[in-house]
């Protein structure tokens, strides 16, 4: 079981991130999207990190506002929320300059862990999936009432 | 004039509120989060932060002080792919 706290008063819920690439490690801050299919970083970040996005896939991505076009990379390594993936493929797109967050942890990362959020308090917890999920709820249940 | 010194990075954060900033890594906590780091560039101008971690070595963290959307604005994600 792992908690991890975010700020409730927040217009996001930012989750740190640790991103291996070609050129080595970068943390970035990553707003955390359930109504997103896949993670996704800016492409600056991409190509800082060493990834050549001529030299990779692009597929067409549906937003709120319309449709893009977006490079696939593939993160040798992503560290969040006490979940280590490798080699996932990751979005790489321009983002808004308005939204001063590095990407989006979408769906395609969250959904390898149990995932329960406590809005009210700042509390983010993650369970694996496990055989002893009941013992691992009653734990989080205890988390959550406490005040 | 000597190295700066490592500091927590919540206080960098407080310090530079609205800016973007680099840091090196020195320390994290219990759940293996950036805890503590030397402050390397802070700026207003995303590129030049990102620009700069092209002539560092080490764990960087790149943050930005401040909410992820301006005051006023409201910020609408989402997206999924089709291939």
């Amino acid at each position: 079981m792992e908690a991890f706290r975010f700020n409730p008063s927040a217009p996001s819920i930012i989750v740190p991130a640790r991103l291996l690439g070609p050129r080595g490690v970068r943390w970035v801050d990553l707003i955390l999207d359930t109504g997103s299919t896949s993670t996704v970083i800016d492409e600056l970040v991409a190509q800082r990190l060493g990834y050549k996005l001529e030299a990779v896939p692009s597929v067409q991505v549906t937003t709120a506002s319309g449709i893009a076009q977006a490079s696939v990379i593939p993160m040798r390594q992503l560290l969040a929320l006490g979940e280590t993936v490798t080699d996932l493929s990751v979005l790489a797109m321009p983002l808004p300059l308005q939204l001063r967050a590095d990407g989006l942890l979408g769906l395609d990362f969250l959904r390898r862990r149990n995932l329960f959020c406590n809005f009210s308090r700042g509390i983010l917890l993650t369970l694996p999936f496990a055989q002893n999920f009941g013992q691992r709820c009653l734990a989080a249940a205890c988390l959550f009432s406490a005040s | 004039m000597g190295e700066p010194k490592p500091e927590p990075i919540e206080q960098l954060r407080q310090r530079y509120k609205d800016e973007w900033l680099l840091i090196k890594v020195t320390k994290h906590d219990r759940k293996g989060l950036p805890s503590e780091g030397v402050l390397l560039l802070h700026s207003p101008d995303r590129k030049a932060v990102w620009a700069m971690t092209e002539n560092v070595d080490g764990e960087l963290y790149v943050c930005f002080a401040g909410s992820t959307v301006p005051e006023g604005w409201e910020a609408v994600l989402h997206g999924s792919v089709s291939l």
